[in-house]
C-alpha cells in the first residue's frame, strides 16, 4: 500500500497532528499532555503512522497460557521515513524482539517525552507552530508553542467533530486520531463535557478501529490500573 | 490476493481470496474502489470465504471502502469471514461497530444490503 494513503488532509502525521492537540489557545501545552496516557498515544501514534507508512504492520497470534490473541508488530522495513519522531520508534522496534503492540507502547513509553520533542520540532518547520520562551509566575521558565495561522489545528478539530457528530466515516488515520485523542483527555479541549458525555458511544464506536491502536489502548488501561493500585497500597 | 467478481441481481460480490496484508492492500484497494464506481446505485457484498488472513493493513481497506462506498451510495456488506479472520475483526472493533455490516454467510451479506 502507498505510503500515504490514509493521512490527514493537511498531509502531517498522526503524532503531530496528537501533538497538535494538546496545545491550547495561548500556546501552552494541555495539562493532560502531562499524564501517561498522552505519552503512550504519542508512542501509539507513531507506531500506527509506521504501519500506514508501510514500515511496520501488525497480525493477531494466539497469547502464551491463559493469555487471550495478542497484536504482533512486524518490521517490513527499516527504510528511514524522513520524519524525525518516526524514524526514532522505528529503530526501537527494528532492533527489538518480536513484541505485541501493547508491550512496544510500554517499552517505548520512556521515549515518549523525546518523541513529542521531535514532533513538535517538525511542526515547527513545517510552520505551523513556533516555540516562545516564557516566564510563569516571572521566574520559571516556561515554553509556549503557539499556533501560527492554525489552518492545520483547525482542520483536524473540524474533520474530528465531523466524524462524531455529522456522522461520517472516519479514514483510518481519523479514526486511530479520535481513539487516541480521546483516551489521551485531548477532546476535553475542543468539546464541552456535555458534549463528550454525549458522544462517548460514537467515540467507542468510531475510535481506534486499528489493531495497534486498540493494543496501545490496552496498555494505556493497564498503565492506567496499575498506578491506580500504586496508589492505593499506602492506604490499605 | 485476487478479487473473483459475480452479480447477482443489483449485487456484486467480490470474492477476496488469499492475504491481505500489506503488500496485497494497495491493489485490492484499487480494485474494490474500482467495483464501488460500477456498484453506484447498488449493492457490494465481500465474501470473506476464501480470505485466509488480514493484517492491519487489510483492516485500513476495508475502512477506507466502507466510507467510500457510504459517500457513493452503496451499500456494503462483508460475509462468511473464516474465524481467524473474524478475530481480527473482533480484536480491531470492527464487530461491534456498525461501520461495515459482517454477516455470517455471503447470502446473508445479500440480504443485508438489500433490505
Amino acid at each position: 500500500m502507498s505510503e500515504m494513503s490514509t493521512p490527514g488532509l493537511t498531509g502531517i502525521s498522526l503524532v503531530e497532528e496528537l501533538c497538535l492537540l494538546a496545545i491550547e489557545d495561548d500556546g501552552s501545552v494541555a495539562s493532560t499532555a502531562g499524564e501517561p496516557a498522552f505519552g503512550m498515544g504519542v508512542v501509539g501514534a507513531c507506531l500506527v503512522e509506521l504501519c500506514i507508512r508501510g514500515r511496520l504492520d501488525a497480525d493477531v497470534r494466539p497469547g502464551e497460557g491463559d493469555a487471550g490473541p495478542q497484536t504482533i508488530l512486524m518490521t517490513l522495513s527499516q527504510e528511514p521515513t524522513g520524519e524525525p519522531a518516526l524514524d526514532a520508534a522505528l529503530a526501537y522496534v527494528a532492533a527489538g524482539p518480536v513484541r505485541s503492540a501493547a508491550e512496544w507502547t510500554h517499552q517505548l513509553f520512556p521515549q515518549a517525552g523525546e518523541l513529542v520533542r521531535k514532533a513538535l520540532e517538525r511542526l515547527q518547520t513545517r510552520g505551523v507552530i513556533e516555540a516562545r520562551e516564557a516566564r510563569f509566575m516571572w521566574v520559571l521558565k516556561t515554553r509556549r508553542y503557539p499556533v501560527l495561522e492554525g489552518r492545520e489545528l483547525q482542520e483536524a478539530k473540524l474533520r474530528i467533530t465531523e466524524v462524531l457528530m455529522g456522522g461520517t466515516i472516519p479514514t483510518p488515520h481519523d479514526s486511530v486520531l479520535i481513539g487516541l485523542a480521546s483516551i489521551s483527555g485531548l477532546l476535553r479541549g475542543f468539546l464541552s463535557s456535555a458534549e463528550l458525555g454525549r458522544l462517548q458511544r460514537r467515540i467507542d464506536e468510531v475510535g481506534s478501529l486499528d489493531l495497534v491502536a486498540r493494543g496501545v489502548e490496552d496498555a494505556i488501561h493497564e498503565e492506567i490500573e496499575l498506578r491506580a493500585r500504586g496508589m492505593m497500597i499506602p492506604i490499605m | 490476493m485476487d478479487i473473483n467478481v459475480d452479480n447477482r441481481a443489483n449485487v456484486t460480490i467480490a470474492s477476496l481470496d488469499g492475504r491481505l496484508d500489506f503488500e496485497a492492500a494497495d491493489t485490492a484497494q484499487v480494485k474494490l474502489r474500482e467495483l464501488l464506481g460500477s456498484a453506484s446505485g447498488k449493492a457490494l457484498v465481500l465474501d470473506g470465504a476464501s480470505l485466509s488472513y488480514v493484517s492491519s493493513a487489510g483492516l485500513r481497506v476495508f475502512l477506507t471502502i466502507a466510507k467510500e462506498a457510504k459517500a457513493a451510495g452503496v451499500a456494503v456488506a462483508v460475509g462468511a469471514l473464516q474465524p481467524a479472520v473474524q478475530q481480527v475483526f473482533d480484536i480491531s472493533g470492527f464487530s461491534k461497530t456498525k461501520i461495515i455490516d459482517i454477516q455470517s454467510t455471503v447470502d446473508d451479506a445479500v440480504r443485508a444490503v438489500t433490505r
